[in-house]
């Protein structure tokens, strides 16, 4: 049998080199089945972990009338799902969010929300995008949003420094924003000093559904020794493949499932960026278990990686172990 | 692994410009790096009202390119150019392209002149000399030209109405560049009007004929494949020096993959129905089907036996000019 091809829209920032938004979530995704309709936010030359870059964002006049009178209302597509991310101002973020959410809302299409503030406790949108995806969470229906650790803190006001405050933060989440049905909390880094986690090798991958915002669960995670760009993007884009294996809208995945395979095949991509870009300078490292500094990574091996990208979601293996709190 | 950097349209529906050229290349082992021109939801084929988006204006353009030269000066195995909407961004991207092949003599530089089709121009006529002055300059860096008849017409200045003025403006050309390979000539030119015909010329050789046969539907962004594996296709021929591979066996080896991508996309057409410009489902059944050929675009394909396709390698090579 021939599968039908998956349908997404994906709204996200577009780099001209390298792979981070639309760049790092397309070719992933394109080569496990989906056609994807990329939106881009920006043009830039490239991400500002480079140092310096030229380019341009959309206007938000521009991007909605693609949307609604393109995409929508001139071609009525179909799409399988929506997926978010970096959107450049308060006027974007706003009048496209809203958008979204009305069409999702209609044509039932689940919605999958990144909301791209900052990471490592640095804000990168300035206090009013904040302001709005407080408030666009709190009035919208979204399937699944998936911050990260600074961003969870950031919508919660809460810091996370243990799971007893992770659980909390959970429930202050829902409590605030209640037409949210998923929440995944990538990448949790536990402060190293706390006697509970005195392994600083792993890191925890949290998430929570709706119908049990008191409790959660989560994957204890390998941690690779490296700042990768585009990985949370990556990650995102194959949470979506997982989570929606068909064209089929009835076939239903489990979080866990999809959170599980999406994080091996992630892994794997990025170790084998890992051992493609910081070359053979492991020879020491089994010496050094903390070397003096984190290799910066600001190109995933993304093409290199298609023979990773083949492998059937069936055959993935979840291989990181899953607990419940 | 070879990395392009490719400036022409982005379509966020739909597969035309950079969305029809970057998976192919992408899958065949390219880093492609895309400077999208225009952002538009999709292709004017649709209906010139069905069309929203914005071109990438001038002083976008210049800092986008600026930027990306500055940063990763030395990148680029390769450089490709398709449409652009207007005179100003020809200019941006000739000017940048110059002064970057001029810094990296070894990278080959694909210039796809998209002006128009069939007697029509798409463009701004203004379009026009910017694309001479690329073509013909005696110091043109531009290895590789892939007109269609009619743009070989307008950069020749005439036009072409038999096999022996199709050579003079070979000639003409091969004057300043090396290949050109006119992706769709008129059947008037030759005797089996039942054919679509490609005409392939290096300098300094005989230009060979590709005989197609004809599909009558209506498909858009072929020419845009056709030149992103061409790319693929010199560049191995060029750069492996030990390569038995021949100039006149790798346009079959294209044609043969455009055949594929053009059957699977067929296949996958709901009805089969000839496709008519303007009609929305039919525009949106006629869309390549890139993703679908993920594993066609090598020269010996992966074929997933469950389709009833023939997806064999044939030979179109023709005659000489």
């Amino acid at each position: 049998m021939v599968e039908e091809t998956r349908q997404i829209l994906s709204i996200q920032s577009h780099v001209v080199h390298g792979y981070v938004g639309n760049k790092a979530a397309t070719f992933p995704l394109q080569y496990r089945g989906w056609n994807v309709d990329a939106l881009n936010t920006v043009q830039f030359s490239n991400h500002p972990g480079y140092g310096s870059f030229t380019g341009f964002r959309e206007d938000e006049e521009n991007l909605y009338k693609i949307i609604e009178s393109g995409l929508v209302n001139g071609l009525g597509i179909k799409y399988n799902a929506i997926l978010t991310g970096y959107l450049p101002s308060v006027d974007s973020l706003q009048g496209i969010s809203r958008l979204v959410n009305d069409l999702c809302l209609q044509k039932q299409i689940p919605w999958i929300l990144d909301p791209v503030l900052g990471d490592n406790g640095k804000l990168y949108v300035d206090m009013e995008c904040v302001t709005m995806y407080k408030k666009i969470l709190s009035t919208c229906q979204v399937y699944l949003t998936v911050p990260n650790q600074f961003e969870m803190e950031t919508l919660t006001g809460m810091k996370i420094t243990n799971m007893n405050t992770l659980k909390q933060s959970f429930q202050k989440f829902h409590q605030l924003y209640p037409g949210v049905q998923r929440v995944i909390v990538s990448s949790i880094d536990f402060p190293t000093n706390l006697k509970q986690k005195p392994n600083c090798n792993t890191y925890t991958v949290a998430f929570t559904e709706f119908s049990n915002f008191d409790n959660f669960q989560y994957f204890t995670v390998d941690k690779i020794e490296a700042h990768f760009n585009g990985s949370g993007d990556l990650f995102s884009a194959l949470l979506v493949d997982m989570l929606f294996p068909t064209s089929d809208r009835e076939v239903s995945v489990s979080l866990a499932v999809a959170v599980g395979k999406a994080l091996d095949l992630t892994h794997q991509i990025l170790n084998k960026t890992y051992r493609l870009t910081v070359k053979l300078s492991g020879a020491q490292s089994g010496t050094h278990p903390h070397p003096p500094s984190v290799p910066h990574i600001k190109d995933l091996k993304l093409i290199q990686s298609a023979e990773l990208l083949r492998v059937r979601t069936e055959d993935i293996d979840i291989r990181y172990p899953l607990s419940q709190v | 692994m070879p990395r392009l950097l490719a400036t022409q349209s982005h379509v966020v529906h739909g597969y035309v410009g950079n969305k029809a050229a970057t998976f192919p290349l992408q899958c065949l082992g390219w880093d492609v790096d895309c400077c999208n021109s225009v952002q538009f939801s999709n292709h004017t084929g649709y209906g010139m009202d069905r069309v929203f988006g914005n071109i990438t204006n001038q002083n976008d353009l210049e800092a986008l390119l600026g930027g990306v030269f500055a940063n990763f000066a030395t990148d680029y195995d390769a450089i490709l150019s398709g449409y652009l909407p207007n005179k100003e961004s020809v200019n941006c991207m000739g000017q940048h392209y110059s002064k970057f092949k001029a810094e990296n003599k070894k990278l080959l530089w694909l210039m796809d002149p998209v002006m128009g089709d069939e007697g029509q121009l798409y463009v701004n006529e203004d379009v026009i000399p910017e694309y001479q002055k690329l073509t013909f300059s005696p110091d043109s860096l531009v290895d590789i030209i892939t007109p269609n008849q009619y743009e070989l017409e307008i950069l020749y200045g005439k036009k072409i109405s038999s096999r022996e003025e199709l050579k003079q403006s070979l000639q003409e050309l091969h004057k300043t560049v090396p290949v050109i390979v006119v992706t769709s000539c008129s059947s008037e030119l030759f005797d089996d009007k039942g054919y679509i015909y490609c005409v392939a010329s290096i300098k300094g050789e005989n230009p060979v004929v590709y005989r197609i046969p004809f599909i009558d539907t209506y498909f858009t962004g072929v020419g845009d494949l056709f030149s992103a594996l061409l790319l693929d296709r010199i560049t191995k021929l060029y750069q492996d020096e030990t390569s038995t591979l021949k100039f006149a066996d790798q346009i079959d080896d294209i044609i043969n993959v455009l055949q594929r991508v053009l059957k699977m996309t067929k296949y996958h057409s709901k009805e089969n129905i000839k496709s008519k410009m303007g009609s929305v489902k039919g525009m949106k059944d006629m869309e390549l089907r890139i993703v679908e050929s993920r594993d066609l675009y090598h020269t010996i394909p992966i074929v997933n036996n469950d389709l009833p396709i023939d997806f064999s390698n044939k030979k179109y090579l023709y005659e000489e000019l």
